[in-house]
């Protein structure tokens, strides 16, 4: 049984440097050797800086996994990025260790002052402020990481915060002790260390008054809605087998002539029942806008920001090119140190769900073909032939997520021969009446690939599925490689002038691929979604259905966050609220919307996050380099 | 009665041995006067600290001889002054009578100024310059101001008055701690180790030499002259560690400053057993 005298003696004992006063001999441990103030500094703000890396990394790196989703893939990620992460914050919490000893150095200049309670003081406000500092960072992230539920998990976030009061105050006492240690060496008269006037009830109060101030902050930084909990997709069948086929490149004034002019019968139908505009987008990324068609909400939900990103180094997940804030921070730092190489965008650092994982979940046959920033595939959402699949189908090997279900490679690797041999079939000849040769040879090139992709769809076995999605670059590519990436002494007038030319041949040759796929048979929605592509200046899209439920509406406004909620109510899929975008109503019947009253729930929830078999060497070199080919990056 | 580590009698054979030679033969009454104390049966704990964190550092333990013993020296010393009439008026010391009711007060300070002498010249003449000059600076700062001598005299400015816990505190740190510290740290020093070892062996000689003093503050007061060496009851009339815990309480915070000391050891792993026997031993010690 302790006295309580003896409580209060091993307290005062601690606060000099016996006992467990594990921090300061650690921090202080310069000080032993006979040391000026200035080495004393430098060296035990190293030490105070160790200690942040060592309790900040681990939990910055949870939080900025959280922040930047597909940044962090896995353990392995983690645990490097927590490297990083420490070492940015133990050289942060160093050089503020350093300034904070050097000022209060600067500021008590005589013996005197040193050894005054003014000297001890500001080491004590400076200790202070590192806690709070820290605290409040420590909070946020708190408040980040877990997707801002907050006090709605008590029992969790009570640890969380106890654990961040723990660490801040940990850290402010390092800060504390490092700058009397630079006092006491400039000054060794006033070496003596002074217990503080201050006992177990001053720290227990400290510590709750710290506890209470991050719950504050916590309260008063939480989400103004509540993250909705995922429910179960519940489908009322409307009978309609869906299909999408998105173009990429398509002008739709072109569109119209051309249509208007007979030369493209297939699409002319597609679009001459009920039509839309979309409203032009702020971007000529064709991963940041198509995932907006696909998942019905803005860049910065869906977080798919730019084509291109970086990974950075040891790192499997990536960072995007361009979508602000930490991202930003983050990149610039690790470009400044060599420590990224570019990549390209994947379905990890999507946040949300498309309409075909929607589709899914709630229990629909689902296939899509060569969408932006599919890759890896999920194992759960039917059939997905990634945009690197085709990279993958060339050089065969074993499969690393680029198709879904894994038996389905097997089946279109056998296939692929006679994929591309009809293809190549299909495009040759298309441009035969086209004088230039390099124009004949970019549109061929294109036209196999959008023919090859086709082919896949069409390929696709199985029973009938509720939801099938084409996406078909090969306009793009022809229209950036022929006008935008144009060589300055190639842009006289008459050159253009007859690019364009080319250009609309290049229309009749889709019209003819979606043949086959764009006149809706009984019980069939075909939706035309195009987008005008890399272009200087961006016009609008177009979104089009046909088939039997349709009802003619022409001069719609729409955009393309349309899209995707138009598709799946249009499949009798509920509305997520999330979704920024609404059905486009005007496109069904009477009956239809009478029958399929639109519903909602709060959420899809996250994509998920288990990938499809990943056993084979990543492609991300050949798909930089393809892409480059193609005139995505530079 | 608590045995002394099996260890020690090695080191202390060696640190006696090393004491005889370096103590003037000569039969003049300052040579004797520095031979009786000096020589007088001890337990040397410091000297054993200097030679066992040189052993566990990597030294062999022949090169820090000199500097135990130089630390020894020094320790015998601060005893011959700590019990002139002018300071503590202690009558015994050592299981013997204090050194100037033996030789007188004049001879008593000569002895103990040559024992000091003896010491910094045994560090520059054992050791190459650069060695043997942080070897001075260290006891040096922990005989002078800083250390011994500071200690000592708020000791004396505290005798019969009031004083705080922080006060005795640097007192013990200053009469005490500082010569277990640089003990500790010159047996490092001699081994070349690094700034994280002889940090953690100033950790562990700091906390040993705080434990050290308290057991003393207890043995004077319930112990037993003829096995402790010394007078009992020397220090009623000062403030020590039982003024402000009582018995249980100081004996425990000793137990605690000793495991503290141990936890210091912790990067050294079991090479460092050796100190963890000599922490136990302080802990138990009733001598």
């Amino acid at each position: 049984m302790t006295t309580p005298d003896v409580d209060e003696l091993r307290r005062r004992l601690r606060a000099l440097g016996y006992l467990d006063a594990g921090v300061d001999r650690f921090v202080l441990a310069p000080a032993r050797a006979s040391r000026g103030p200035a080495v004393l500094a430098a060296l035990a703000s190293v030490r105070v800086g160790v200690l942040a890396a060592l309790l900040l990394g681990p939990a910055a790196a949870i939080g900025l996994g959280a922040r930047l989703p597909g940044l962090v893939t896995g353990v392995r990620d983690a645990a490097v990025l927590a490297v990083y992460l420490g070492v940015l914050f133990g050289a942060a919490m160093a050089g503020v260790s350093l300034a904070v000893s050097f000022i209060v150095r600067a500021i008590f200049r005589s013996p005197a002052a040193l050894a005054g309670v003014r000297a001890r003081r500001f080491a004590f406000a400076a200790g202070a402020l590192v806690t709070i500092a820290a605290l409040a960072y420590l909070t946020l992230w708190w408040r980040t990481a877990n997707a801002g539920f907050g006090w709605r998990a008590p029992a969790a976030t009570a640890l969380a915060l106890v654990v961040a009061v723990a660490i801040s105050l940990l850290l402010g006492h390092a800060v504390r002790i490092a700058t009397l240690g630079v006092l006491a060496a400039a000054a060794p008269a006033a070496a003596g260390p002074r217990a503080m006037k201050h006992s177990w009830t001053l720290n227990v109060a400290a510590g709750a008054l710290a506890f209470a101030g991050a719950a504050v902050l916590l309260v008063w930084a939480a989400p103004a809605e509540p993250v909705a909990a995922r429910p179960p997709l519940t489908v009322v069948p409307t009978g309609l087998h869906v299909r999408v086929i998105a173009i990429d490149g398509v002008d739709s004034a072109i569109l119209q002539q051309l249509a208007d002019g007979g030369r493209l019968p297939s699409l002319a139908a597609a679009i001459a029942k009920s039509r839309a505009a979309l409203a032009p987008e702020d971007t000529r990324d064709p991963a940041r806008a198509w995932t907006t068609v696909a998942t019905g909400t803005l860049p910065d939900v869906h977080g798919v920001a730019s084509l291109e990103t970086r990974r950075v180094a040891g790192v499997r997940g990536r960072l995007a090119a361009a979508s602000g804030g930490t991202a930003d921070v983050i990149r610039a730092a690790t470009d400044l140190l060599r420590l990224t190489r570019p990549a390209v965008v994947s379905r990890e650092q999507r946040r949300v769900k498309t309409i075909w994982e929607a589709a899914a979940d709630a229990g629909l046959r689902t296939a899509v073909v060569n969408w932006w920033a599919s890759w890896p595939a999920p194992p759960d959402s039917g059939i997905v032939v990634t945009d690197r699949a085709i990279l993958r189908l060339e050089r065969g090997g074993a499969l690393d997520a680029e198709i879904a279900p894994a038996s389905l490679y097997t089946a279109l690797r056998a296939a692929w021969p006679s994929l591309r041999e009809r293809a190549r079939a299909q495009a040759a000849g298309a441009f035969d009446a086209i004088a230039d040769r390099e124009t004949q040879t970019v549109l061929t090139r294109s036209a196999e690939l959008d023919a090859t992709l086709a082919g896949i769809a069409a390929a696709l076995p199985g029973p009938p599925r509720d939801l099938d999605v084409l996406y078909l670059p090969g306009l793009d590519i022809a229209q950036h490689t022929l006008l935008a990436a144009t060589e300055p002494a190639a842009a006289a007038p008459s050159v253009i002038a007859a690019r364009l030319d080319a250009l609309r041949s290049y229309y009749v040759f889709v019209d003819r691929l979606v043949t086959p796929i764009a006149a809706p048979a009984e019980g069939e929605l075909v939706m035309l979604v195009t987008e005008p592509g890399r272009v200087e200046r961006p016009g609008p899209g177009t979104l089009a259905a046909a088939g039997r439920t349709v009802a003619p509406a022409h001069a719609v406004e729409a955009a393309a966050v349309d899209v995707a909620p138009t598709v799946l109510h249009a499949l009798g899929v509920p509305l997520s609220r999330e979704l920024a975008g609404h059905a486009v109503l005007a496109f069904f019947d009477g009956s239809f919307a009478a029958r399929y009253p639109i519903r909602f729930v709060a959420t899809y929830g996250p994509p998920s996050s288990t990938n499809e078999s990943r056993r084979g060497q990543p492609l991300d070199q050949e798909m930089i380099d393809r892409l480059r080919s193609l005139g995505y990056v530079r | 009665m608590s045995a002394l580590p099996r260890f020690f009698s090695d080191y202390q054979q060696r640190v006696s041995a090393e004491l005889g030679r370096l103590l003037p033969q000569r039969d003049g009454a300052v040579e004797r006067a520095m031979r009786y104390t000096a020589l007088a049966p001890s337990k040397q704990v410091r000297a054993v600290v200097t030679l066992s964190c040189a052993d566990l550092c990597g030294a062999p333990a022949e090169r820090a001889v000199p500097a135990a013993a130089a630390i020894e020296l020094v320790h015998a010393a601060s005893l011959i002054l700590d019990d002139l009439p002018s300071m503590d008026d202690a009558p015994l010391r050592r299981g013997r009578r204090a050194n100037h009711l033996e030789f007188g007060e004049a001879i008593a300070i000569l002895a103990a100024f040559g024992l000091l002498n003896l010491a910094f010249g045994t560090l520059a003449r054992a050791h190459d310059p650069p060695l043997a000059g942080r070897l001075a600076a260290l006891t040096s700062g922990a005989v002078g101001p800083d250390g011994l001598i500071g200690g000592q005299a708020l000791d004396l400015l505290a005798t019969e008055r009031g004083i705080d816990f922080e006060m005795l505190e640097r007192i013990h740190r200053g009469k005490t701690g500082a010569l277990f510290v640089a003990a500790a740290t010159s047996g490092a020093l001699i081994a070349g180790a690094g700034p994280d070892a002889i940090a953690a062996l100033a950790a562990y000689a700091k906390n040993l030499g705080l434990a050290f003093q308290i057991i003393d503050d207890l043995l004077d007061v319930e112990g037993d002259p003829a096995e402790t060496g010394k007078a009992v009851r020397a220090d009623a009339r000062k403030t020590t560690f039982v003024s402000f815990s009582g018995l249980d309480g100081a004996r425990q915070l000793a137990l605690e400053l000793c495991a503290t000391a141990d936890r210091a050891l912790a990067p050294f792993g079991a090479r460092a057993d050796r100190l963890r026997e000599l922490s136990a031993f302080v802990a138990a010690r009733r001598l």
